[in-house]
C-alpha cells in the first residue's frame, strides 16, 4: 500500500519538472538582456549583422513558442543544449560542477546535524542553564549574519591569522584527483590516498561550516523547542516516573519524536543549502553549479540557466520526497 | 480548553459580539502582560524590541548625524576605542565617511520593515492556504501543494536576480521578491501540522457538537499550531533581512541612499580586511534584534502553552 | 482561553506591522518619477510664459554595484547644487538592455579599448546608432572623421581626424566625461621579473621565482570561457590563460608596443591593404608538429568564417581582426609566409592581431573543436596539463619552447616549471590567499585594500595604466539631457578630483573626452572640463532649472 503511494508521489514529480522547465524557459527570457550583445564584449568592432547571424545560430531569432517547443523536445531526448558562452554541452558543464556542489551541500548538512542536534538536545535538557543561553545566543549569530560575512571572517581567522585552513578551492593548487564519484573526500578514500583525503577534507571544512551554520542554528532551535515540548508530555513523565534513566528517556523516547519537526526543517533547508551555495561558492572559489548559474544568468546564457535550474528543482523535489517518506516512517499516523 | 472556546461561542449569541470581543481583548491583554512581567527573558526580549522600534521612529532625534551626510575626507574611520578613532564617530565611519552609528539607527527603520513586511505577507498567505489545504485536502490541496512544490523547487537567488532585473531596483520590488516564495514554507508547515491536529480527539469532539469546519480550523486548531508558526516566523524576520544582504552581495538590494542593515553588511565586505566595523556592527544590530524577537516569541509560547501550566 | 490569546497575538502583530509602516513613512521617498510625468510638468511650465518658474532638475543615476560609492558621491555633489538625484543599483545586463531601449536617463558605464587606438572607443560608443552608443549621440561630422580614421593608411591624416574628433566631443559634451584608472596587481616578493601589463594579460614566461618552481595566479573571475584561441570568447581573463599556452604572430610589451612573436618580420604594402608575415623557423607545437603557414591560415579561416569554414559565421573574435564591412582574405604564400589582404585599409590591424593565437591545423582537425578545448596544444611557453575552466588550469613548462618574442627578455624556455591559474572571484578571498601565501600573483585589487598590502613585507603591489574609459553617460535623445546646456552644466558640476582621490585612492585620472592618453591620436590640447559649480548653476538657470 505504502509502496504504491511512494510510486504515486514519484510520478507526481513529472508534471512539476515539466512545469519548472516551462517556467524557467519563459522566466529567463522575460528578464531583460541580450545574450549575443553580452557575448560580443567591447573592444574591437562588431556590426549589427554579425550579431543577427549569431542570434540565428542560437535559434534566438525564432518566435518564443517555437523556441519553447524546440527546447522541450530537445530536453525530452536528454539534450540540454549548448552553452552560448562556452560552446560546451550543458550536460557536460553540469556533470562537471555538480559533484562539487553536492560535496559542499552534504558537508554543510553533516556539519549542521552534528552541531545542531546535540546542541538542541543539551539546551533542552538543561533548559535555562548557561549552556542553553550561550548556545541559543550563538545560534542567532549563525542566523543573523549572511553567508559571505561568516565566510570572509572565517577566512580571516582560520586562514590568514591562524593559517589552519586554506582560503579557497577544493584541493591545494596543482593537486588533482581521479574522478570516481566526483566528491573528492570520498574519491580519495576509495583510492586509498590518505594524503589527498586530508587535503580535500581540509578544504571542505570552512565552506561547509559557513554554509551549514545557519542550518545548524535552525536545527538547534527547532530541536530544543520540540524536545522541551516532548519532555513535558505525559508518556515521558511516565517513563521518568517509572525510574528509567535520564539517558534512556531522552534517547529512546524523546529524541525520536523530537526528530520529526527537525527532519521537516532539514528538508526545507535543502533549498537554503542549494540556494545559499551560490554565495558560498563565490567566496571560497568553489567550482560548483551555484557559481556557474549566477555567472550564466548575468551573461544570459539561457541553456545553462535552464539546465541548472531544472537540476536544482529535481534535487529539491527528490529531497522533499525523501523527507515525506521519512515523515511517515517517524509518524505512521500521517498519510503521504 | 475546548470548553472555554465553546463558552465563547455561546456568549457570542447573547451579547453584542464586538463589544464582548473588545472587553475580552483588554482583559486578556492585561492578563498576558501580567504573565509576561513574570517571565524575565521574554520581558527582556520585549524591552529590546521596544527600544529598537523607538529608536527607529525617533531616529532623527537620536542619531548624532544625518545618515546620508558624506565626508570623503573621513572615510573608513575606526570606532572610538580603536587606534585612530575618535568620539566624533562612536562606531566609526563607512566607505563614504558617513557616521556608522547614525546609519545603523536609521537602518533599523528599513530593515525592521523589510523583515516584518516580507514575513507578514508570507505568514498570512502561507498559513491561510496551509490550514485550508491541510484541513479539507482534496483538489485545493493538490493544486496549491503542487504549486508550492514548484515554487520551492525554484532556487531563490535565481528568482530574485530575475525579478529584480525585470522590475528594476526598488523597495517594493524587493519586498515582492523576498516574500513571493516565503509563504511556501509556512504553507507546508501549517498544512503538516493541520494533518496531525485534525486527527486528534478535541477536533473530533468539536465536530460532534456540530461546529462548522471553519470554526474548527480557526478557533480550535489554529491556537494549537500557533506557537509553531510563531517560532518559525520569528526566525524568518531575521532571515529576510539577511536575504536582503545576500541580494546586496549580488548587487541588487535596497536603493543605496536608504541605509539598511543588509546592504550595509554586504557593502562593507571588501573592506572587512581593513575596516571590519562597516560590515560587522550592522550585522550585530541585526543579530540582537533577531535574538530579542525570539526570546519574546519563546516566552509567549511558554505562557500560552497550556501544557506548561501542568508542571 | 487559547483562542482569545491567539487573537491578542494577532493584534500584537498588527501593532508591530503598523509601527513598521510608520517607520517607513519617515524614510525618504525613493520612487522615481516617470519620464512622461516630467515631460508633462515641463509642458505646464512652458505654458506660463509670463513668469517662467524654475523647476528642479530631477533624474535617477543608474549604476552597477561596483561603482555604487562613486554614484552616491556624485549624487551628493549634485544635490548640493539643487539637483535632485537618486541612485539606483542594477544588474549590468538588465541595465544595459534598458539603456539600449532608451528608457534610462543617466548611467555610469565603462568601456575597454583593446587597440591602443581610439577607434574602438570612438566608433562603438559614439558613432550614430552604433552598438555601444548608449548616449544616443549623433554628429555627422564626428561619424565622418571616424570613418577617415579607421580606413586611411596615412598616420597624419588619421591623427588630424582624431584630434578634431576630440574637439567636437568636448564641445558637444554628450557624456559627463569621467576618468581612466590604474590597474592594481600584487605578487608575493618571491615573484621576480613580473610587470603587470596594460592589456591586463599576465605573461608568465618571463617570470622567475626566488624559491620553488610553481606559481599560482588568482584570477578575478568565476570561470574562464575557453582554452581554444580559435573559438568564441571575449574576455581578458581567458586571454591571459590562453596567451601562456599559445603564441600569436605578434605580441605586445607591457606598455603597449607591438613586437614580433611567431612572425619573424612583416611587410605592409604602400596602400596599407596587404600584410605579409614571414614566420619564425623551428617553432614547434606541444605535440611536436612544426608551425607553418597552413596553421596560421587555418586559424584565421576558422575565426573569420573563410575557406573550409565558409559556411560558418566565424567566431566572436573576428571583430578584433577586421571591422565588419571590410573584406579580409588570408592566403599561404609559401611554407613560411602568410599574406592578409584587406579591401580597405585597417591601420590598427597589428594591435588586434596581438589577441589572436595560432592553433595547429592537423591536430585540430584530428581531435575536433570539442576535443581541442579539452586538450589544447599550442606553441606557447607552457603546455596544458589538466584543469577545469571554473576551477584551476594547471600548466607545465614546454621545454622545447623556441624562446618567445626577442623583444621580451629573457628568451628561452620559461624559468618556472609549473603555472597554475586559479579562479578566485571574491576580492577578499584573493587578497587573503595572497596574504596566506597560497597565491603568487593576483589582479583587480580594490583601492581600499592597497594600504594593507603595501604594509605587508611579503607582498609587492604594482600599478599599470588602464585601458578602460569610465564615464557618466547621458541620454541625449530625451529631456532633460537633449539640452546641451544641462549636459555641460553637469560636466562643470562634479568635483572629480575629490571623488577620484578619496574613493579611488588617487589611482584614477580625469579624462577630457572619451579618448585615452595611451591611445594613438590623443589630443593633449583638449583639457577636461574644470570643476566650476558657479558656471554649472548659470548653465542650469539658462536651461530653466532652479539651483541652490
Amino acid at each position: 500500500m505504502r509502496g504504491i503511494k511512494v510510486l504515486e508521489r514519484i510520478l507526481a514529480t513529472i508534471p512539476i519538472m515539466v512545469g519548472i522547465a516551462v517556467i524557467i524557459f519563459i522566466f529567463i527570457r522575460a528578464v531583460p538582456g541580450d545574450p549575443v550583445d553580452l557575448m560580443m564584449g567591447e573592444g574591437g568592432y562588431v556590426s549589427e549583422e554579425e550579431m543577427e547571424a549569431m542570434r540565428k545560430a542560437f535559434n534566438l531569432d525564432k518566435p518564443v513558442h517555437v523556441q519553447l517547443y524546440l527546447f522541450l523536445t530537445q530536453t525530452l531526448r536528454g539534450d540540454l543544449g549548448e552553452s552560448f558562452l562556452k560552446q560546451v554541452p550543458v550536460t557536460d558543464l553540469i556533470l562537471d560542477t555538480l559533484p562539487a556542489t553536492i560535496e559542499l551541500a552534504l558537508g554543510a548538512l553533516v556539519f549542521a546535524v552534528l552541531v545542531g542536534v546535540p546542541v538542541g538536545v543539551i539546551s533542552a535538557v538543561k533548559q535555562n542553564s548557561l549552556v542553553d543561553r550561550v548556545s541559543m545566543a550563538g545560534s542567532f549569530v549563525g542566523i543573523s549574519f549572511p553567508h559571505f560575512w561568516l565566510g570572509i571572517i572565517g577566512i580571516l581567522i582560520f586562514s590568514v591569522t591562524l593559517q589552519w585552513l586554506p582560503t579557497n578551492g577544493r584541493l591545494d593548487s596543482g593537486l588533482s584527483i581521479e574522478h570516481i564519484t566526483g566528491l573528492y573526500v570520498i574519491d580519495s578514500l576509495l583510492l586509498g590516498d590518505l594524503e589527498l583525503f586530508w587535503n580535500s577534507f581540509h578544504h571542505l571544512i570552512l565552506p561547509s561550516a559557513t554554509l551549514g551554520a545557519a542550518v545548524a542554528a535552525m536545527i538547534a532551535r527547532v530541536m530544543r523547542s520540540s524536545m522541551l515540548e516532548i519532555l513535558r508530555q505525559d508518556y515521558v513523565m511516565l517513563a521518568r516516573a517509572k525510574g528509567l534513566s535520564e539517558y534512556r528517556v531522552i534517547v529512546r523516547h524523546a529524541l525520536r519524536n523530537a526528530l520529526i519537526p527537525t527532519v521537516t526543517v532539514v528538508g526545507l533547508q535543502t533549498g537554503v543549502l542549494l540556494g545559499g551555495n551560490m554565495v558560498v561558492e563565490t567566496v571560497f572559489g568553489w567550482p560548483g553549479v551555484g557559481r556557474m548559474v549566477v555567472q550564466s544568468i548575468y551573461a544570459r546564457d539561457y541553456p545553462v540557466v535552464q539546465g541548472a535550474v531544472m537540476l536544482y528543482a529535481f534535487t529539491f523535489v527528490i529531497a522533499n520526497l525523501i523527507v515525506d517518506i521519512l515523515y511517515t516512517y517517524l509518524n505512521p499516523k500521517i498519510e503521504l | 480548553m475546548t470548553d472555554s472556546s465553546l463558552g465563547t461561542a455561546n456568549e457570542h449569541q447573547i451579547v453584542n459580539p464586538y463589544l464582548l470581543e473588545l472587553r475580552l481583548l483588554t482583559r486578556n491583554a492585561l492578563h498576558l502582560w501580567g504573565q509576561l512581567r513574570r517571565h524575565p527573558t521574554a520581558l527582556l526580549g520585549l524591552i529590546v524590541i521596544i527600544l529598537y522600534v523607538v529608536s527607529a521612529i525617533a531616529a532623527p532625534f537620536i542619531a548624532p548625524y544625518d545618515p546620508t551626510e558624506q565626508n570623503l575626507m573621513a572615510r573608513n574611520k575606526p570606532p572610538f576605542w580603536a587606534e585612530g578613532g575618535s568620539l566624533d564617530h562612536i562606531l566609526g565611519t563607512d566607505q563614504l565617511g558617513r557616521d556608522l552609528l547614525s546609519r545603523i539607527i536609521y537602518g533599523g527603520r528599513v530593515s525592521i520593515l523589510v523583515g516584518l513586511l516580507a514575513t507578514g505577507f508570507s505568514v498570512l498567505v502561507g498559513a491561510l492556504l496551509g490550514s485550508l489545504a491541510g484541513y479539507f485536502r482534496g483538489r485545493l490541496d493538490d493544486i496549491v501543494s503542487r504549486f508550492a512544490d514548484l515554487l520551492m523547487a525554484f532556487p531563490f537567488l535565481i528568482f530574485a536576480i530575475g525579478v529584480m532585473s525585470m522590475l528594476g531596483p526598488g523597495f517594493s520590488n524587493l519586498i515582492f521578491a523576498l516574500s513571493f516564495k516565503g509563504w511556501v514554507e509556512f504553507f507546508r508547515l501549517v498544512r503538516g501540522e493541520m494533518l496531525v491536529e485534525k486527527t486528534k480527539e478535541y477536533v473530533e469532539a468539536a465536530r460532534a457538537v456540530g461546529r462548522s469546519d471553519l470554526a474548527i480550523i480557526f478557533s480550535e486548531i489554529a491556537p494549537n499550531i500557533f506557537h509553531t508558526v510563531l517560532v518559525l516566523a520569528t526566525l524568518r524576520v531575521g532571515h529576510m533581512i539577511v536575504l536582503e544582504a545576500s541580494l546586496s552581495f549580488l548587487g541588487l538590494g535596497i536603493p543605496p541612499e536608504i541605509p539598511a542593515w543588509g546592504s550595509m553588511v554586504a557593502g562593507g565586505r571588501v573592506q572587512l580586511l581593513v575596516a571590519y566595523w562597516i560590515s560587522t556592527f550592522p550585522g550585530l544590530a541585526l543579530a540582537l534584534l533577531v535574538l530579542s524577537i525570539n526570546l519574546l516569541g519563546e516566552g509567549l509560547r511558554d505562557i500560552l502553552d497550556p501544557r506548561l501550566k501542568l508542571q | 482561553m487559547n483562542a482569545r490569546n491567539w487573537r491578542i497575538l494577532a493584534l500584537l502583530l498588527a501593532v508591530l506591522l503598523l509601527t513598521g509602516l510608520l517607520a517607513v513613512g519617515c524614510t525618504p521617498a525613493q520612487e522615481e518619477e516617470t519620464p512622461g510625468e516630467e515631460e508633462q510638468q515641463q509642458e505646464q511650465a512652458g505654458e506660463e510664459v509670463s513668469e517662467p518658474e524654475l523647476e528642479t532638475l530631477r533624474f535617477v543615476l543608474d549604476t552597477e554595484s561596483f561603482r555604487e560609492l562613486e554614484a552616491q558621491a556624485i549624487a551628493q555633489q549634485l544635490r548640493d547644487l539643487g539637483i535632485d538625484v537618486q541612485v539606483k543599483v542594477w544588474e549590468w545586463s538588465a541595465l544595459k538592455a534598458k539603456i539600449k531601449e532608451g528608457e534610462r536617463l543617466a548611467y555610469l558605464t565603462d568601456w575597454g579599448s583593446a587597440f591602443f587606438d581610439p577607434f574602438d572607443l570612438g566608433v562603438p560608443k559614439l558613432r550614430t546608432g552604433d552598438r555601444g552608443n548608449y548616449s544616443f549621440y549623433s554628429n555627422p561630422e564626428f561619424d565622418e572623421l571616424m570613418v577617415t580614421a579607421i580606413t586611411t593608411a596615412d598616420e597624419d591624416v588619421r591623427r588630424d581626424a582624431y584630434f578634431r574628433a576630440q574637439e567636437i566631443l568636448k564641445e558637444d559634451a554628450p557624456w559627463v566625461f569621467g576618468y581612466y584608472m590604474k590597474a592594481v596587481e600584487a605578487s608575493s616578493v618571491d615573484v621576480q621579473n613580473w610587470e603587470p601589463s596594460m592589456d591586463s594579460r599576465i605573461n608568465l614566461h618571463d617570470v622567475s621565482l626566488a624559491s620553488g618552481d610553481t606559481i599560482v595566479v588568482g584570477m578575478a573571475t568565476d570561470s574562464i570561457l575557453s582554452l581554444d584561441p580559435a573559438s568564441s570568447y571575449r574576455d581578458r581573463e581567458t586571454e591571459t590563460v590562453i596567451r601562456n599556452m599559445f603564441d600569436g604572430l605578434v605580441t605586445r610589451t607591457h606598455d603597449g608596443k607591438v613586437v614580433p612573436e611567431l612572425a619573424e618580420s612583416w611587410d605592409i604594402s604602400e596602400d596599407g591593404l596587404t600584410y605579409t608575415f614571414k614566420l619564425r623557423d623551428g617553432v614547434y607545437f606541444h605535440n611536436g608538429d612544426q608551425l607553418d603557414a597552413d596553421d596560421v591560415v587555418f586559424t584565421f579561416e576558422k575565426i573569420l568564417g573563410l575557406g573550409a569554414f565558409a559556411d560558418t559565421e566565424g567566431t566572436s573574435r573576428a571583430g578584433l581582426i577586421r571591422p565588419s564591412g571590410v573584406e579580409l582574405t588570408v592566403e599561404k604564400v609559401d611554407e613560411m609566409t602568410v599574406r592578409f589582404t584587406f579591401s580597405k585599409p585597417f591601420p590598427v590591424f597589428l594591435q588586434g592581431l596581438v589577441h589572436q593565437q595560432i592553433v595547429p591545423r592537423d591536430y585540430y582537425l584530428e581531435v575536433g573543436e570539442e576535443g581541442f578545448g579539452k586538450a589544447p596544444v599550442g606553441t606557447g611557453p607552457f603546455k596544458f596539463v589538466s584543469g577545469k575552466l571554473d576551477d584551476q588550469i594547471v600548466l607545465e613548462r614546454f621545454d622545447d619552447y623556441y624562446g618567445g618574442s626577442p623583444d621580451l627578455p629573457p628568451v628561452g624556455p620559461a624559468p618556472i616549471k609549473r603555472a597554475i591559474f586559479k579562479m578566485v572571484p571574491e576580492p577578499a578571498t584573493r587578497i587573503a590567499g595572497l596574504k596566506a601565501g597560497e597565491l603568487g600573483i593576483v589582479q583587480a585589487i580594490p583601492p581600499d585594500l592597497i594600504a594593507s598590502l603595501e604594509a605587508d613585507e611579503n607582498i609587492v603591489v604594482k600599478y599599470v595604466e588602464g585601458t578602460r574609459n569610465y564615464a557618466l553617460e547621458l541620454n541625449n535623445a530625451k529631456p532633460p539631457f537633449d539640452d546641451i546646456r544641462v549636459r555641460k552644466a553637469l560636466n562643470y558640476a562634479i568635483n572629480w578630483e575629490l571623488i577620484l582621490d578619496e574613493i579611488y585612492g588617487g589611482l584614477a585620472t580625469r579624462l577630457a573626452t572619451a579618448f585615452l592618453p595611451s591611445g594613438f591620436g590623443y589630443n593633449p590640447d583638449v583639457e577636461p572640463y574644470p570643476y566650476d559649480p558657479e558656471r554649472a548653476k548659470e548653465l542650469l538657470k539658462e536651461a530653466g532649472y532652479a539651483t541652490k
